[in-house]
C-alpha cells in the first residue's frame, strides 16, 4: 500500500504549572495528573559547584543529604523509602542540585517523613562522610585515567579557564581536606528558601499539596549572599594532551555561544543537531558510517546559568586522530559553504519535534522539562514558541548562522591520547 | 490499570487498544511470538538475526529508519528466548505510518543474499564483542548448557555458536520468515489518544490484506525432571570467582512464578534486602550477590549468583548460599519483610504505567504469555500470598538434586 501521508505536529500541548507561593517566598510549582497514582516531587536549590567555598562539596553535601538526619540514621532512611517502594534521586551539575522523590499516592504521607528529614535536618554524620569521599577519591582516580574523562575535564578548562568557576577541576587529593562541618556550613548557606523551586507531579490531591507546602515553608532564610557572578572567562583555543596507555584518543571540539535565553539558541540546536545530534547526522555518516574511525560521535548545545556553548565529543583510533580532525573541519566547513537541503532540514526538524513529545509524555517527563523551562524564567508556554522556532528555521538562516558562530578561529579543540 | 479492547483479524492477528486520553504520542507495539525457543539445536541464533534483517527494508520500502524520523518517530526492537518485540512511538497523526512500514515487513521483507550476508556480519561481531570477547561473557551460556538438557532453553538468543549464523544458508533464512512472520503468530498493541474503534478499523485497513500462509504450533521439547545435583568448574582470565546455583521452577502462569518471584525479591531486592545485608555488609564474603528469576514463559529457572572476595573460599560462599536458603525453607520471615516486596511490587508496577510505550508493550506481552487480564491482577495475586506459601516453595524447589552450580573460577 502507498505511504500515509504524515502531519508534522504544530502544538504541542502541556498542562500549565499552578504555582503556589509559599510564606517565605518560595514557589511551588504543581502539576496535576490525577490519573496516575504516583507523585514525583523535586526540590531544586542553587546548590552547585559554582556556589561552593572548597572542591568537592557541593556534590558531597547533596549526595549525603540521605546519609543521617536528627531523627533517623542513614540506614533507616533507605529502609524505610524501600519499604514504601519509594526512591529518591540526586543529580547535581554546576549551578543547582536537584533532589526528587517518587512516591505511590497512597504512601505519599510515609514518604513526606522521610523527605522532611532528608531536605529540612540532614546532619551529615563523620563517619559516612569519611567513607563517602574515600569512595569518591577512589572512583574518581580511576575515572581520570580514561581518556574520555580527561577530555571532559580539560575541554571545560580550554573554554572557560583554568579558574573559572565553570572550568574548574580538582585534584582527588582535596577529598581528604573534607570535614563534615564543611558540608554543614554549604547546606546552611544553599539549601534556603531563597534560589529554591519545587516542582509536583503526579495524583496531587490538595492534602498533598498541603504537606508539600508546609515542607517548603519550613526551608529558613539564607543568611549569606549566595549569588553567582561569572567572571570573564579565558578561553585557550587547542589543547592536546598525550596519553601514554590510549588506544582510543578523545576529541572535544566547540565554542562558546549562549544559554537558553538567546534568541538564536534554537536554531542553534537545529544546526548542531544536523551536524551530530542522530544517528544520520553529518558526523555520524561520515566519521562512522564512510570512515570507520568511531562508533559514535554526538554534538549539542550545552546550557548553564550564566553561560553556554556548543560541544561535539568523540573517541577515535589512537592512529586516526588527525584524520578524524580533518573530517570534523570539512564538516563544519561544509555548513558554511552550502546551504542544507529542504529535505535535510525537515527530517531534522521532524526529529527534534518527536524527540520534544517523547520527553514530555507522562508526568515526570512534564515535570522535568517544566523546571528547565522556570529554570530559564520561562513557563510551559514556550514549549509552543521553541516548536513554532524549531519549524520557521531556514537553510539560508543556518548557513548564515554558521559563518557567524563556526569560524575555524573561533573553535577550541581538546584531543586526549 | 491499564484498560484496553482486543479484536481479532480474520487472518488471525490480535490486535489490543488502550486508549490514553492524554498523549500526544502513539506507540504502535508489534510482538512475534518466535524466540530462541523455537529454534532448531542444528541452527540456532535465527530468531535473532531476523531482529536486525526486520530493519534492512523491503521490496516496496528501501530504508526503515527514515520514513519513521519524518514522521517524528522513533523505533526499535529486541529478542529474546520466548518472543521478538518492535516497537515505534510517534504523533498520534503519524500512526499510519507506523502501520504502513509494520505490515510491510511483514510480507515483505528484502532477503536477498546481499542483505543477509551483511547482517550475519554484524550479528558475529556482535557475538564476539559481548559473548566471547568479554569478561564473564560466556557465562549464562555455560549455565544454560548445565542447567538444561532438552529444553531450547539451553542456548542464548545470541546462538550456541557463531558457525550456526555463518552457516545458516538462505533458504533456512527465508523458511523462518515465512513460518513465524505471519499475521496469526503476531499481537499488534497500540496505545494512544484513539478511540478503540478506530484503532481497529486502521488494523483492519492495514493488516486484513496480509494472507494468513501458516499457523506455527512447534512442539517445544520438555526438560525432564532433574534427579541429580550438577556441578560444573571452569577456569578464566577473571577478577575474581563468581558461583551460581540454579534450580528449575515452574512456567510463567504457574504459582510458583509468582513464590519465585517474591522470594527473590525479599533476597536481593534492593540494598536493604537479606543477601546484601548479610553477605555483603556483615558477613563480608562477597563484592556482590545476587538472587533472581529467569523469567520465561516455559518453566523456567530461579538463579542465586555472587562474585567472592578474594578472602572468601568457594566452600564458604557456598554455604553462606545455602544457609539462606534454608532460612527461607525454615520460614524465618519477617511479616515487616512480605508487606516490603509487596509494597514495592505494587510501586514498580505503577511506576512502569506511565507512558503509552510502556503501556502498547505490556500489553502485547501478557497477551503473548496467554493471561492477558493478569496485567491488572498481578498486585493483586502478590498481595495474597502468605509466608507459608514462600516456605513451601522454598522446600520444593531448593532441592540439592534439583540444583545446578556453576563455579567461575578467577585463574592466573
Amino acid at each position: 500500500m502507498r505511504q500515509p501521508e504524515i502531519t508534522i505536529p504544530t502544538t504541542i500541548k502541556v498542562p500549565a504549572a499552578e504555582r503556589i507561593v509559599a510564606q517565605n517566598g518560595t514557589s511551588i510549582y504543581a502539576i496535576k495528573c490525577p490519573e496516575y497514582k504516583v507523585v514525583r516531587i523535586s526540590f531544586v536549590f542553587e546548590a552547585g559547584s559554582t556556589r561552593q567555598l572548597h572542591p568537592f562539596i557541593a556534590s558531597a553535601t547533596a549526595n549525603m543529604l540521605a546519609e543521617g538526619s536528627q531523627n533517623l540514621s542513614a540506614q533507616q532512611i533507605a529502609e524505610r523509602l524501600d519499604y514504601y517502594g519509594s526512591y529518591f534521586d540526586i543529580n547535581i551539575d554546576r549551578d543547582h542540585a536537584y533532589i526528587t522523590f517518587c512516591t505511590l499516592s497512597k504512601f505519599f504521607s510515609q514518604t513526606a517523613e522521610i523527605i522532611e528529614e532528608v531536605i529540612l535536618r540532614p546532619t551529615f554524620p563523620q563517619e559516612e562522610t569519611a567513607t563517602y569521599c574515600a569512595k569518591r577519591k577512589q572512583q574518581l582516580t580511576i575515572e581520570r585515567r580514561k581518556v574520555e574523562h580527561i577530555a571532559r575535564e580539560n575541554f571545560a578548562k580550554a573554554m572557560f579557564g583554568a579558574e573559572h568557576p565553570y572550568g574548574i577541576s580538582y585534584s582527588e587529593e582535596r577529598y581528604d581536606d573534607i570535614t563534615s562541618e564543611m558540608l554543614s556550613d554549604h547546606y546552611r548557606r544553599c539549601y534556603t528558601a531563597e534560589g529554591c523551586i519545587v516542582v509536583c507531579s503526579g495524583d496531587l490531591t490538595d492534602d498533598v499539596l498541603q504537606r508539600v507546602l508546609s515542607i517548603t515553608e519550613s526551608l529558613p532564610h539564607a543568611t549569606a549572599d549566595n549569588e553567582f557572578v561569572s567572571p570573564p572567562v579565558h578561553t585557550t583555543h587547542q589543547m592536546f594532551i598525550p596519553h601514554d596507555e590510549a588506544v582510543q584518543a578523545s576529541i572535544r571540539m566547540g565554542r562558546m555561544l549562549f544559554g537558553r535565553t538567546h534568541e538564536e539558541f534554537i536554531p542553534m540546536q537545529v544546526l548542531s543537531t544536523i551536524l551530530g545530534g542522530y544517528f544520520g547526522s553529518r558526523l555520524m555518516q561520515n566519521l562512522r558510517e564512510r570512515n570507520g574511525f568511531t562508533y559514535g560521535v554526538y554534538s549539542a548545545m550545552v546550557n548553564f546559568q550564566q553561560a553556554g556553548y556548543l560541544a561535539l565529543a568523540t573517541q577515535v583510533g589512537y592512529e586516526v586522530k588527525e584524520a578524524a580532525l580533518e573530517e570534523i573541519a570539512r564538516e563544519i566547513e561544509t555548513l558554511r559553504q552550502e546551504p542544507v537541503s529542504e529535505e535535510e532540514l525537515s527530517l531534522v526538524k521532524n526529529i527534534m519535534a518527536g524527540e520534544m513529545m517523547r520527553i514530555l509524555d507522562g508526568p515526570f517527563g512534564i515535570a522535568d522539562v517544566t523546571t528547565e523551562n522556570i529554570l530559564c524564567g520561562f513557563d510551559n508556554s514556550h514549549i509552543q514558541q521553541n516548536l513554532e522556532r524549531i519549524r520557521q528555521t531556514t537553510p539560508e538562516e543556518l548557513q548564515a548562522l554558521a559563518q557567524k558562530y563556526l569560524r575555524p578561529e573561533d573553535l577550541v579543540t581538546v584531543v586526549v591520547g | 490499570m491499564i484498560t484496553y479492547t482486543k479484536h481479532i483479524l480474520n487472518n488471525g492477528l490480535t490486535v489490543l487498544a488502550n486508549r490514553d486520553c492524554t498523549s500526544q504520542l502513539a506507540a504502535v507495539n508489534l510482538l512475534y511470538k518466535v524466540g530462541a525457543r523455537n529454534e532448531k539445536p542444528s541452527c540456532t541464533g535465527l530468531a535473532h538475526l531476523f531482529e536486525h534483517l526486520m530493519f534492512r527494508g523491503t521490496h516496496n520500502v528501501a530504508d526503515f529508519d527514515t520514513p519513521v524520523q519524518m514522521a517524528c518517530g522513533e523505533n526499535n526492537a529486541f529478542t529474546n528466548n520466548d518472543y521478538t518485540n518492535f516497537y515505534i512511538t510517534l504523533p498520534t497523526d503519524n500512526i499510519q505510518t507506523a502501520l504502513w512500514l509494520e505490515s510491510d515487513r511483514m510480507h515483505g521483507l528484502n532477503l536477498s543474499e546481499k542483505a543477509i550476508s551483511i547482517e550475519k556480519r554484524v550479528v558475529i561481531e556482535e557475538f564476539r564483542q559481548r559473548y566471547l570477547n568479554q569478561p564473564y561473557g560466556d557465562i549464562n551460556m555455560l549455565l544454560r548448557e548445565l542447567v538444561y538438557t532438552t529444553h531450547p532453553y539451553r542456548w542464548a538468543t545470541i546462538g550456541l555458536s557463531p558457525d550456526h549464523i555463518e552457516q545458516a544458508s538462505a533458504e533456512e533464512i527465508r523458511a523462518f520468515y515465512n513460518r513465524y512472520y505471519q499475521p496469526s503468530n503476531a499481537i499488534l498493541s497500540i496505545s494512544g489518544n484513539i478511540a478503540e474503534d478506530e484503532v481497529f478499523a486502521l488494523a483492519e485497513k492495514w493488516f486484513a490484506p496480509i494472507s494468513n500462509d501458516c499457523t506455527p504450533h512447534d512442539i517445544i521439547p520438555v526438560e525432564p525432571v532433574q534427579t541429580e545435583a550438577r556441578r560444573k568448574e571452569i577456569e578464566r582470565d577473571v577478577p575474581a570467582t563468581v558461583i551460581i546455583i540454579a534450580f528449575h521452577m515452574g512456567d510463567r502462569l504457574s504459582r510458583d512464578f509468582f513464590l519465585g518471584d517474591m522470594a527473590s525479591d525479599l533476597l536481593a531486592g534492593g540494598d536493604s534486602a537479606r543477601l546484601y545485608e548479610r553477605l555483603i555488609k556483615k558477613k563480608r564474603l562477597f563484592s556482590s550477590v545476587n538472587a533472581y528469576i529467569s523469567g520465561d514463559v516455559d518453566c523456567g529457572t530461579f538463579c542465586f549468583t555472587g562474585q567472592l572476595l578474594p578472602s572468601t573460599t568457594e566452600e564458604q560462599a557456598e554455604a553462606a548460599l545455602w544457609e539462606e536458603i534454608s532460612e527461607l525453607q525454615q520460614g524465618k520471615i519477617s511479616d515487616y519483610e512480605i508487606e516490603k516486596v509487596k509494597n514495592k511490587f505494587e510501586a514498580n508496577t505503577l511506576f512502569g504505567e506511565l507512558n503509552v510505550m510502556n503501556k502498547a508493550m505490556n500489553l502485547g506481552y501478557y497477551e503473548m504469555i496467554g493471561d492477558l487480564p493478569l496485567i491488572n491482577r498481578e498486585v493483586e495475586v502478590y498481595r495474597s500470598l502468605q509466608r507459608s506459601d514462600i516456605a513451601d516453595f522454598a522446600q520444593r524447589i531448593f532441592r540439592e538434586e534439583n540444583s545446578s552450580t556453576l563455579i567461575y573460577r578467577a585463574g592466573k
